[in-house]
C-alpha cells in the first residue's frame, strides 16, 4: 500500500515544518503550535469515535480531561513523576471509555451525543466540587513537577513542543496501522451500514467500545501533554465547548490525517492569529462555519476510499 | 442431521404474526428454496435465522445445535451468511473494501492489531486480501476492485454482495432474492455461479420470485403464505400443488412488487 | 414539607420555561431530524430585544396588561423573523448534506447569534425592572407564590394546549404531521415542504422568545451566552420526553425543571447538573428514546 508521491511530499513537508517551527516562532507562538499539536492529537482520538465509526461523541474533552488529572494527581497528590504517569492516563481514560460507552452505544445518533454531553458535564462537576479533595476544585492543581527524562529536564517550551511532535507522530503510527487493519475496517463497515456489518460477522458493539477505548486512551495521553505544558490542570479545559471544538474539528477538517490537522489550524489556530478583532472574531467565525460546511458538506478533506494493496492493480 | 433446521419458528410484530410455526430442513449441500406471495414472510422468516429479529417461539436448530436468538455476528461465524434484498454495501467503499468485510471473522487479527501490527498481522492481512482477489476474479469483478461500490450498475453490487458472503468461507449461503432486479444474461450467469457455488461445498438457502428461476434452481422447495408453510416438496411437485396455485393467483391483485 | 412545596412550585415555574423552549427544539428534530443548537441563543436573544423593546417604547410604563403584550408581539415577530433568516442561511443549503454538517452549521449559527447579542448590547449582564409586571406574591401555607410564577405557569399550559389542538385537529397541523413522517411523500401530495418547515421555525422560535421573555421577567438578570445554559437544559428536556415528540418535551420540560428545583432544595445546586445528566443518562440507558419517544425497528 504504497502512498502516492504527492502524498509522501505533503507529509514530508509538514513533518519538516513541524520540526522546524520553534526555530521561527516566539514564545507566544511556540505555546500556540504546542496546544495545535495537543489537540491534533485529539482530534485524532476523536475521528476513531466520530469520523470512522460514526458514534456522535460530543464529550470528548471528558476523556482528555481524565488524562490530564490522572497525571496532575499522580504528581501532586502521590509524587509520581509526570512521565512515569503516561501509561496511567493512558489506561485510566480507555478504561472509562470503555466502561461508559457500554451502556450507552446502543444509543442511536442524538441521543448518543446527548449521552456524551451528559458524561463530560457530570465530570466537570465533579472536578469542580472537588471530588475526594483531589481535583482542587474550581482552580484545579497548580505547580506540576516538570518532566524530566535520563536526567534532561525537559521544562523549556522547546522540550514542550517536540514532546508533542513526537506524541503527534506516534500517533500518525497509531492511526495508519488502525486503517490498515481488520479493527480500523470493522469501524468504516459499521459507520456505513450497522446491520450489514454484523451479518457478515462483525461484532459491531464490540467494536464501537474499542473505538471509545481507543480514543479515549489517546486524548488521555493528549492530557497528559496539556498538563505539562501548563504544570496546571484546571476544569474550563474541559468542558462542554472544548468538545464541541472537538466535535467540529473532525467535522470541519474531514475524518483523514490531513482533515484533522486542518481543521485543528482552522477550528484553533486561525482565531488566535485573528485574536486582534477581539469581540467580532467569533462572530465572523461563526458564519466561517456555517460558508465551510456549505461548501464542504464532508469536510475540507474528506476520507478517501479505495485504498486496496498494489497486487490489485493490474500492470 | 439437518444443516439448518427451524422447530415452529413464530414471530410476530405487534398483533400481526409474520412467521407462523415455520418447520423446514435444509441438508447438507442442498439448493433449498422458499417462495410465497409478497408479504408472506420469507424475509422475516431470514431474519429470525440469522439473528436480526430472534422469533419469540420455536428454535433454529445449526447442525443440530440450537442457536436461536444468537446475535448477528455470531450466527455469521457458525457460516449462516446472508444477502440482502435489498442490496446492502458500504456504499462509499470500494469493490474489494466491501468483499473484504467477508474476511473480518475469518483474519486472525486481534484488536490490538488495529493499534500495533505484528509480522504475523502483516501477513493475516496480506493473505485476506488474496482471498478477497480470488473471490472478485470468481465473480469476474476483478477489474473494479478500486471503484466505489455506489457507482456501479445494481447487477455488479449484486456479485459485490454475493462476493462479500462468499469470501466469508460460508457453510449456507443465504440469498434473498439474489435475481431480483437482474436481466435475463445476468439471471443466467446468476445460476451458473449458484451451481458452482453449490460445487464448492456450499449449502445455498434462497427466496426468490423469479418462477423459472426456482423451478430449475433449486432442488428442495418450501410454499409459505402469510407465515405459513403451505406445501414443501421437489419442485415438480410444487408445480402442481392445488395450494400452491391458488395462494399464488389468489395474491395476484393483492400487492405486486 | 414547606421546602418540598416551595421547589415543586419553583420547578414548575422554570419546568414551563423549559417546556416551550423544548418546543422549539423538538418540533424542528421532527421535520428536519436537526438539533438546532441556535436555538438556545435566540432564546437569549428574545430576553435582550424585549428589554430594548421596553427601554425605547414603554420605558416607565409599569403594571400595564397593554405594555407587557405589546413586548410579547414584538419580539415574538422579531425572533421569528431570525428563525427564518437561520433556517434559510444556515440549514436550508444543508438539508441534503450528512446529518452532522447541519450540526456544525447550527453551532456556528449558535456562535454568530450569541457573539451578535454580544455586540449589539454589550457583554455585561442587563437587568430587566422589576416593575413590568405586579411584583404580589401570595404566601399559601408558607409556601410563596409570585404573580409572575402564575403567568409563566398560566401562560405556557394555555399556549401548549394551543399547540397540541393546532397540531392534532388543524389542516395545517396534518401537514406538519405528514412532513415529520416523510418530506418525498408529503411533496407528492402536495404539501410545500419548505413552507411548513418554515412555519415550524415561526412556531419554534416564537415559543423560545416567550420562554426567553419569562427568563428575563422572571430572573431580571440576562447575560448574552445563557442561551447555551437554558438551551442544553430545554434540549435535554426535549430528549428525556422523546425528541421529535410534542407532548415528550412539555412533560420532559415539567420533569426536568422539578428535579432540578429539587436538587437545589435539597442537596445543592453545586450538584444541579451533575444529578440531572447522571439521571438524563439512566432514562436513556432503560428508554433509547425518552420517555415518550417511538421506537423505530429498522427494515430490512
Amino acid at each position: 500500500m504504497k502512498k502516492s508521491p504527492n502524498k509522501k511530499i505533503g507529509y514530508t513537508v509538514f513533518i519538516l515544518a513541524m520540526l522546524l517551527f520553534p526555530a521561527l516562532a516566539n514564545p507566544k507562538w511556540l505555546a500556540i503550535g504546542s496546544t495545535f499539536l495537543i489537540f491534533s492529537v485529539v482530534g485524532l482520538s476523536e475521528d476513531i469515535i466520530l469520523g470512522k465509526g460514526g458514534m456522535f461523541n460530543m464529550g470528548h474533552a471528558l476523556f482528555f480531561g481524565i488524562g490530564a488529572y490522572t497525571a496532575a494527581i499522580a504528581n501532586h497528590t502521590f509524587g509520581i513523576p509526570i512521565l512515569y504517569a503516561i501509561p496511567l492516563a493512558i489506561l485510566i481514560p480507555a478504561l472509562c471509555g470503555i466502561i461508559l460507552a457500554g451502556p450507552i452505544i446502543h444509543l442511536r445518533g442524538d441521543y448518543l451525543l446527548v449521552a456524551t454531553i451528559g458524561f463530560n458535564i457530570v465530570f466537570l462537576q465533579l472536578v469542580e466540587n472537588d471530588i475526594f479533595g483531589i481535583t482542587g476544585g474550581p482552580n484545579g492543581i497548580f505547580g506540576l513537577d516538570t518532566p524530566t527524562f535520563l536526567g534532561f529536564d525537559l521544562a523549556s517550551p522547546t522540550a514542550i513542543y517536540y514532546l508533542g511532535v513526537a506524541v503527534l507522530l506516534l500517533t500518525f503510527y497509531v492511526m495508519a496501522n488502525l486503517d490498515k487493519s481488520k479493527a480500523g475496517r470493522a469501524l468504516h463497515y459499521l459507520r456505513l451500514d450497522d446491520l450489514a456489518a454484523n451479518s457478515i460477522g462483525i461484532n459491531t458493539r464490540g467494536y464501537k467500545i474499542f473505538a471509545f477505548g481507543l480514543g479515549a486512551g489517546i486524548a488521555g495521553l493528549a492530557g497528559v501533554l496539556l498538563a505539562i505544558q501548563y504544570s496546571a490542570v484546571s476544569p474550563e479545559a474541559f468542558n462542554f465547548m472544548q468538545s464541541v471544538l472537538f466535535f467540529s474539528i473532525v467535522l470541519v477538517g474531514g475524518s483523514s490525517l490531513p482533515g484533522i490537522l486542518m481543521g485543528t489550524f482552522v477550528m484553533f489556530v486561525l482565531p488566535e492569529i485573528f485574536r486582534d478583532f477581539a469581540t467580532w472574531r467569533y462572530f465572523i467565525f461563526g458564519f466561517a462555519m456555517i460558508l465551510a460546511m456549505i461548501l464542504r458538506p464532508e469536510g475540507i478533506f474528506p476520507a478517501r476510499f479505495g485504498k486496496i494493496p498494489d497486487y490489485f492493480k493490474k500492470g | 442431521m439437518a444443516l439448518l433446521e427451524l422447530k415452529n419458528m413464530t414471530k410476530r410484530f405487534g398483533g400481526l404474526t409474520a412467521v407462523d410455526h415455520l418447520n423446514l430442513k435444509v441438508e447438507q449441500n442442498q439448493i433449498y428454496g422458499i417462495i410465497g406471495p409478497n408479504g408472506a414472510g420469507k424475509t422475516t422468516a431470514f431474519n429470525c435465522i440469522t439473528g436480526i429479529h430472534p422469533p419469540e417461539e420455536g428454535a433454529v436448530l445449526w447442525q443440530g445445535k440450537e442457536i436461536t436468538g444468537a446475535p448477528p455476528h455470531k450466527v455469521a461465524a457458525m457460516g449462516i451468511v446472508r444477502t440482502f434484498q435489498t442490496i446492502r454495501l458500504f456504499t462509499e467503499m470500494s469493490v474489494a473494501e466491501n468483499v473484504m468485510s467477508g474476511r473480518h471473522f475469518q483474519s486472525n487479527q486481534r484488536w490490538w492489531h488495529g493499534i500495533c501490527h505484528t509480522p504475523a498481522s502483516r501477513r493475516d492481512e496480506k493473505e485476506n486480501w488474496l482471498k478477497v482477489k480470488e473471490a472478485l476474479e470468481f465473480f469476474k469483478i476483478d477489474h473494479l476492485a478500486a471503484e466505489p461500490v455506489g457507482s456501479l450498475a445494481y447487477g455488479i453490487q449484486r456479485k459485490v454482495e454475493m462476493a462479500r458472503a462468499l469470501v466469508s468461507e460460508p457453510k449456507l449461503l443465504i440469498l434473498d432474492e439474489p435475481a431480483a432486479g437482474l436481466n435475463d444474461s445476468e439471471t443466467m450467469e446468476l445460476v451458473e455461479t449458484i451451481y458452482s457455488i453449490r460445487n464448492q461445498g456450499v449449502t445455498i438457502l434462497l427466496i426468490e420470485h423469479n418462477m423459472d428461476l426456482v423451478m430449475t434452481l433449486t432442488d428442495y422447495i418450501t410454499v409459505i403464505n402469510f407465515g405459513k408453510p403451505i406445501a414443501e416438496g421437489i419442485p415438480d411437485a410444487i408445480q402442481s400443488d392445488p395450494m400452491v396455485i391458488e395462494a399464488y393467483l389468489g395474491s395476484e391483485d393483492d400487492d405486486d412488487e | 414539607m414547606d421546602i418540598f412545596f416551595q421547589q415543586l412550585v419553583n420547578g414548575l415555574t422554570i419546568g414551563s420555561i423549559f417546556a416551550l423552549v423544548a418546543l422549539g427544539y423538538t418540533m424542528v428534530y421532527g421535520i428536519m431530524k436537526l438539533i438546532n443548537f441556535a436555538h438556545g441563543d435566540l432564546v437569549a436573544m428574545s430576553a435582550f430585544v424585549g428589554l430594548s423593546v421596553y427601554d425605547q417604547f414603554l420605558g416607565g410604563t409599569t403594571n400595564s396588561l397593554v405594555a407587557v403584550l405589546t413586548i410579547f408581539a414584538a419580539t415574538g415577530v422579531i425572533i421569528a423573523m431570525a428563525g427564518i433568516i437561520l433556517e434559510r442561511v444556515a440549514y436550508r443549503p444543508l438539508r441534503n448534506a450528512p446529518r452532522l454538517s447541519a450540526v456544525v452549521s447550527a453551532l456556528g449559527a449558535s456562535l454568530v447569534i450569541q457573539n451578535g447579542i454580544m455586540l449589539i448590547w454589550g457583554p455585561r449582564m442587563r437587568f430587566f425592572p422589576a416593575d413590568i409586571l405586579p411584583a404580589t406574591t401570595w404566601n399559601i401555607g408558607g409556601v410563596y407564590i409570585s404573580f409572575i410564577q402564575v403567568v409563566i405557569l398560566v401562560v405556557s399550559l394555555l399556549i401548549m394546549a394551543g399547540l397540541i389542538f393546532f397540531i392534532d385537529k388543524t389542516r395545517v397541523g396534518a401537514a406538519i404531521r405528514a412532513t415529520s413522517i416523510d418530506h418525498d411523500a408529503s411533496r407528492l401530495m402536495g404539501i410545500d415542504v419548505n413552507r411548513i418547515i418554515t412555519l415550524i421555525f415561526v412556531i419554534g422560535t416564537f415559543l423560545g422568545a416567550v420562554g426567553g421573555l419569562f427568563i428575563g421577567l422572571y430572573y431580571r438578570g440576562i447575560n448574552f451566552n445563557m442561551g447555551w445554559n437554558y438551551g442544553l437544559y430545554a434540549f435535554v428536556a426535549a430528549i428525556i420526553g422523546g425528541i421529535g415528540n410534542i407532548p415528550g418535551a412539555m412533560v420532559g420540560g415539567m420533569l426536568l425543571g422539578i428535579f432540578k428545583a429539587f436538587i437545589a432544595g435539597y442537596v445543592s445546586s453545586t450538584w444541579a447538573d451533575a444529578f440531572t445528566f447522571t439521571l438524563l443518562i439512566a432514562i436513556l440507558v432503560v428508554r433509547p428514546t425518552g420517555i415518550m419517544g417511538e421506537r423505530v425497528a429498522e427494515k430490512v
